[in-house]
């Protein structure tokens, strides 16, 4: 699928986030209604969340940044000189994340999703179109965050996705300079603005 | 001299210092002075008392529900507003530098104007404005020690290095879910912040996969 027609189609997009892994249990709609339409629903925090919601909450995060990991080894290959060392740091990241999350699962007693074998990217023809890309999981994982943020019952995960949540918005930064974009263009940052 | 944030408190009503952060602070000023001020080495230890105390000051906020941790964070805002029209206002701006740090200086003004619509859709009353530049250094101290573009951004990502720690110990304090997302989407901006500010600085714009505020 080609690059363009990605971004600009809503549907090509959920369908693709749907299709890489994401699982969305009864407690995680976090993926901007990606694969399922109760980001609608009032968001209530209290003792009443289990820990096994956390977990189907984590893993569905989880699968996100298997995705990020596995999007930028496959889109280093098109990249030279300081925007392929960027994203190799970040690379290295969203792997920490990802080793992150999955520790926090098994805390709690949970099995973390494992990565999928393969995705099926959308066509990446230049630098740009990686970095583009790129900007489009980040500010998808961020999204993601934001909204799962409230429905973790544990404190503690909290402030981990918030602290993820920043390093997200760092790393939107660099790739909109490295385009030659504005790096910071709204005071929120909630993963919608592009 | 660089810049330098010793260790007070961020919010008002926090804690103030200690002895063991004076001391700590002395040597962090004469690294400085040794030419480490732009280092990794004295970067990391600059943060260690600064952030103790913001964390500090949060667990006091605790326990009285959303509005008093609003409020910290108006002030917080506020104080940040202040410190850029003191430095865009300096002498040593570029004109890269100082429109970016106009950009910067319009971010917190958004942030602190949607902090006071939630404090106040709460029942809340906004804190009293802070006065100037002696407010600031409640939060950071080393405003009126800038002496050149270095300075300059030694002093800000200290700032928001502040700010991001402050925000991301109140995700374990905020009950209300929308205050907790707004908090994180205010968080990611200052950390886009620091992205800019480190990069000017000539150090790494992403250190760390955590951003908890601490380098």
């Amino acid at each position: 699928m080609d690059l363009d027609h990605f971004l600009r189609d809503p549907q090509s997009r959920r369908r693709f986030f749907c299709m890489s892994g994401m699982s969305v249990g009864g407690a995680s709609a976090a993926f901007l209604g990606a694969c399922s339409d109760d980001t609608k629903n009032p968001v209530r925090l209290g003792p009443d969340e289990s820990d096994q919601a956390d977990v189907e909450i984590l893993n569905g995060v989880l699968d996100l940044e298997f995705l990020a990991v596995a999007a930028y080894k496959a889109g280093a290959g098109r990249l030279r000189g300081s925007r392929l060392e960027i994203v190799k740091g970040f690379l290295e990241q969203e792997q920490e994340h990802a080793d992150g999350l999955s520790g926090a699962i098994k805390d709690l007693d949970g099995t973390p999703n494992r990565p999928k074998s393969t995705y099926d990217f959308p066509v990446l023809r230049s630098e740009s179109d990686v970095l583009r890309f790129a900007i489009d999981l980040e500010n998808t994982a961020i999204a993601a965050y934001i909204d799962a943020l409230p429905k973790f019952s544990d404190k503690d995960l909290r402030s981990m996705a918030a602290s993820i949540i920043t390093n997200e918005a760092e790393h939107v930064s660099v790739l909109l300079d490295a385009l030659g974009r504005e790096p910071v263009p709204d005071a929120f940052v909630n993963g919608k603005a592009a | 001299m660089a810049a330098s944030g010793s260790a007070v408190a961020i919010f008002d009503g926090g804690v103030t210092s200690s002895g063991e952060i004076a001391a700590f602070e002395r040597d962090r000023r004469e690294l400085l002075r040794r030419g480490f001020g732009l280092g990794g080495a004295a970067v990391l230890a600059s943060s260690i008392p600064l952030l103790w105390s913001v964390r500090s000051a949060f667990a006091e906020a605790g326990g009285d529900g959303d509005a008093p941790i609003l409020a910290r964070a108006i002030n917080l805002e506020r104080v940040s507003v202040i410190a850029y029209d003191t430095l865009i206002g300096g002498a040593f701006m570029t004109p890269a530098l100082g429109g970016a740090l106009r950009r910067f200086r319009a971010h917190e003004q958004e942030h602190e104007d949607a902090l006071v619509t939630a404090l106040t859709s709460l029942g809340g009353t906004p804190p009293a404005p802070p006065q100037g530049v002696a407010d600031v250094d409640k939060v950071v101290d080393g405003l009126r020690d800038v002496r050149s573009r270095a300075d300059v951004l030694t002093f800000l990502i200290e700032l928001e290095t502040a700010a991001v720690a402050a925000y991301f110990d109140a995700h374990a304090k905020f009950g209300e879910a929308k205050l907790l997302q707004m908090g994180a989407s205010i968080m990611a901006n200052e950390g886009q912040h620091l992205v800019i500010l480190r990069k000017a600085a000539g150090q790494d714009p992403v250190p760390n996969a955590f951003e908890t505020g601490e380098t």
